[in-house]
């Protein structure tokens, strides 16, 4: 049985009443799996729904459509104990260091918090098991008494994953963790992530826009466009031969050193894509891709092409999918 | 890499920072003393109040001196060369200045018409004064910030209701609702409290409304429910203490706003009975004044004066002091 299963997932906001109605298809129709363990990259532009898939897995958002099931159980349906249980095993950390903290409450507080809402009451038990946590992320244990302005940005980010450890999750979902530290630091938070999940068995949905990031850590990729599945598979095939033209893109994006040193290797094809993400309120017909697409073509404009099993373990939502990994 | 930056004196919280800021301006501080000695006062009057009630006994400030009436207030009125004149000039200088001091500290602020001395009365006044700020304060703040939470966080149906009640509390013209409440609930203070809590909790509702409603989608709120913090816990314990400088200064604020209504009713005749209020000292003081006897009004309205500049001061000094955008400005 998946750890996490998604199915045909849809989220959408609606602005608006009457004639001036909008709908915001923020995720349409994606369904993923995850196994115990396993780190899963979403990837993709701003406004592709990769932060909405993350909040609808944590109930969140409320699903337009779709089912979640988390080790089989359907997560829409809990409620009580159960949801609690939900919430002890998949947790969250967030992009923005300086805003997930409450500014007016001392770390240890913080956590400690978390630990009375899930059961530990003692005093003494939870300052112990705070000082713990703090350590177990390369923090001092004395520094429970600090509040969250006296740390730096990477220093907080520690401290969220300390908040998140403090339940013992299975499940985190890190979105874009990283994308808001200095390189440096982005390095000694990527190494804690890996550490943890091979001495806890944490499982990862990564969340990131930074590619190399997500091909350091995760086993297996998912591209998001516009709320949609576009592409999913192994890391490194995926980089290596991506089958749709939107990962395409993406790979041409990031800067290749190698080749910029060495005038000798033929020099990487740049693709720049026209324009900006359309709104999700109003998607392009056909291949939601299409507008922009290098590769379009007159078919793109008619049909919505569906997401399919291209070879070994990959998917891509391409007409032209089989060409591209010729 | 970030250079890690100096860590201050550990543990201090954002509020510890803001009274740190708040402490180092020197005008404020001297409207902070102010408002301690305004509060001694208040507490001072108190139990005379209760002393005199205990022993069943007049109070003293309710004393009638015929004797002593219409006396000019001695600060201004030449002490020592009263003492002079009654000693003859034979009389040692020291027992001159003895004198002298017994006259100075006999009625600073002078005495009305009825010889009642109009320091202890101001005194006495400062009471009544604080009473009305701090129990329409007790009444309004936790009816404006529990709805306000409630709206803010909440939403939907309940937001309906909430802004429903406060647009139409807030339409209705104040100073009326309160007479008409002191109207049933009888002549006296408890009225007045009553109509000033129920009619100034608006605005205060309305502003925390509007900022629960900022934070609720802040990362630090979604961080607590994705912790499996409840609703309650999320709304008092999570966004109360980021909204509370709201509350801090709009207590600040109404403070003399309620000083300066209960001044008004009583004048009205409607608030105090049968004790000295500033209200009332100014209502009285208002026939004297063509007898010539200036001092109480005079004394009256700068001790209004003072506090309400203080109130004022300081509570825009809180605003500064306490908004966290100015805080990320200086970091």
């Amino acid at each position: 049985m998946p750890l996490l299963e998604i199915e045909n997932l849809s989220v959408q906001f609606v602005s608006g009443q009457g004639r001036r109605r909008r709908v915001l298809r923020a995720v349409e129709q994606v369904s993923l799996s995850m196994e115990e363990g396993e780190s899963l990259g979403v990837v993709g532009e701003s406004g592709s729904g990769k932060t909405t898939l993350g909040r609808a897995i944590l109930k969140l958002w409320k699903p337009a459509g779709g089912a979640i099931r988390f080790r089989g159980e359907d997560v829409a349906g809990l409620a009580g104990a159960r949801l609690a249980a939900f919430r002890r095993q998949v947790q969250m950390i967030f992009q923005d260091p300086f805003d997930s903290l409450n500014p007016r409450m001392s770390i240890g507080t913080a956590i400690g918090e978390v630990l009375a809402i899930h059961g530990l009451r003692g005093k003494a038990e939870r300052a112990a098991r705070v000082a713990e946590l703090l350590q177990l992320v390369g923090l001092p244990g004395d520094y429970a008494e600090r509040y969250p302005h006296e740390f730096s940005g990477g220093q907080r980010q520690r401290i969220g994953m300390a908040r998140a450890l403090a339940t013992g999750p299975k499940l985190i979902i890190a979105d874009e963790p990283v994308s808001a530290l200095d390189v440096s630091v982005q390095a000694q938070i990527i190494n804690l992530m890996r550490r943890l999940q091979a001495d806890r068995g944490i499982a990862y949905l990564f969340i990131a826009h930074d590619l190399a990031v997500v091909r350091t850590l995760c086993a297996r990729v998912v591209v998001m466009y516009l709320g949609r599945v576009v592409e999913s598979g192994p890391t490194g095939a995926l980089f290596e031969n991506p089958a749709h033209p939107y990962t395409e893109a993406l790979l041409s994006a990031v800067p290749d050193v190698d080749a910029d040193l060495d005038p000798g290797l033929a020099p990487k094809r740049r693709i720049v894509l026209k324009g900006d993400v359309p709104s999700a309120t109003d998607v392009p017909r056909g291949c939601p891709f299409h507008p922009r697409c290098h590769r379009a073509q007159a078919v793109c404009a008619e049909k919505i092409p569906p997401l399919r099993n291209v070879a070994e373990g990959r998917c891509s939502a391409c007409h032209f999918a089989e060409e591209l990994l010729a | 890499m970030t250079p890690t930056p100096a860590i201050p004196a550990p543990g201090r919280s954002l509020w510890g920072e803001a009274w740190q800021r708040l402490k180092a301006r020197r005008g404020i501080r001297f409207c902070l003393w102010i408002l301690v000695i305004y509060t001694a006062a208040a507490f001072f009057g108190e139990a005379v109040y209760w002393r005199s009630r205990n022993r069943d006994e007049g109070p003293s400030y309710q004393r009638i001196n015929m004797n002593e009436a219409y006396q000019r207030p001695s600060v201004v009125s030449h002490p020592f060369a009263r003492a002079r004149a009654e000693l003859g000039p034979a009389a040692a200088w020291t027992t001159v200045a003895g004198e002298g001091c017994r006259h100075l500290f006999q009625h600073p602020m002078g005495t009305d018409n009825l010889g009642r001395d109009v320091l202890q009365r101001l005194t006495q006044g400062a009471r009544i004064a604080f009473q009305v700020g701090v129990i329409t304060s007790l009444i309004a703040i936790p009816i404006g910030v529990i709805l306000g939470c409630l709206a803010g966080y909440l939403g939907g149906r309940t937001d309906d209701v909430i802004v429903w009640l406060y647009s139409t509390v807030a339409s209705m013209p104040g100073l009326l609702f309160i007479l008409a409440i002191s109207m049933v609930v009888g002549k006296g203070l408890k009225g007045v409290y009553l109509g000033i809590g129920l009619m100034t909790w608006t605005s205060l509702c309305r502003l925390i409304r509007a900022e629960v409603m900022k934070h609720k989608e802040r990362p630090y709120v979604l961080a607590a429910r994705t912790l499996g913090a409840g609703p309650v816990r999320i709304m008092f314990r999570h966004i109360l203490p980021n909204v509370f400088h709201i509350v801090i200064i709009a207590f600040s604020l109404r403070f003399p706003s309620a000083i300066g209504t209960e001044v008004f009713m009583s004048f009205l005749g409607i608030g105090v009975q049968s004790e000295p209020s500033w209200g009332i000292m100014i209502s009285n003081a208002r026939l004297r004044l063509w007898h010539g006897m200036w001092w109480e009004m005079t004394f009256v309205t700068l001790a209004v004066f003072l506090v309400v500049l203080a109130f004022n001061l300081v509570g825009d000094a809180l605003r500064d002091a306490l908004d966290p955008r100015l805080r990320a400005g200086k970091r």
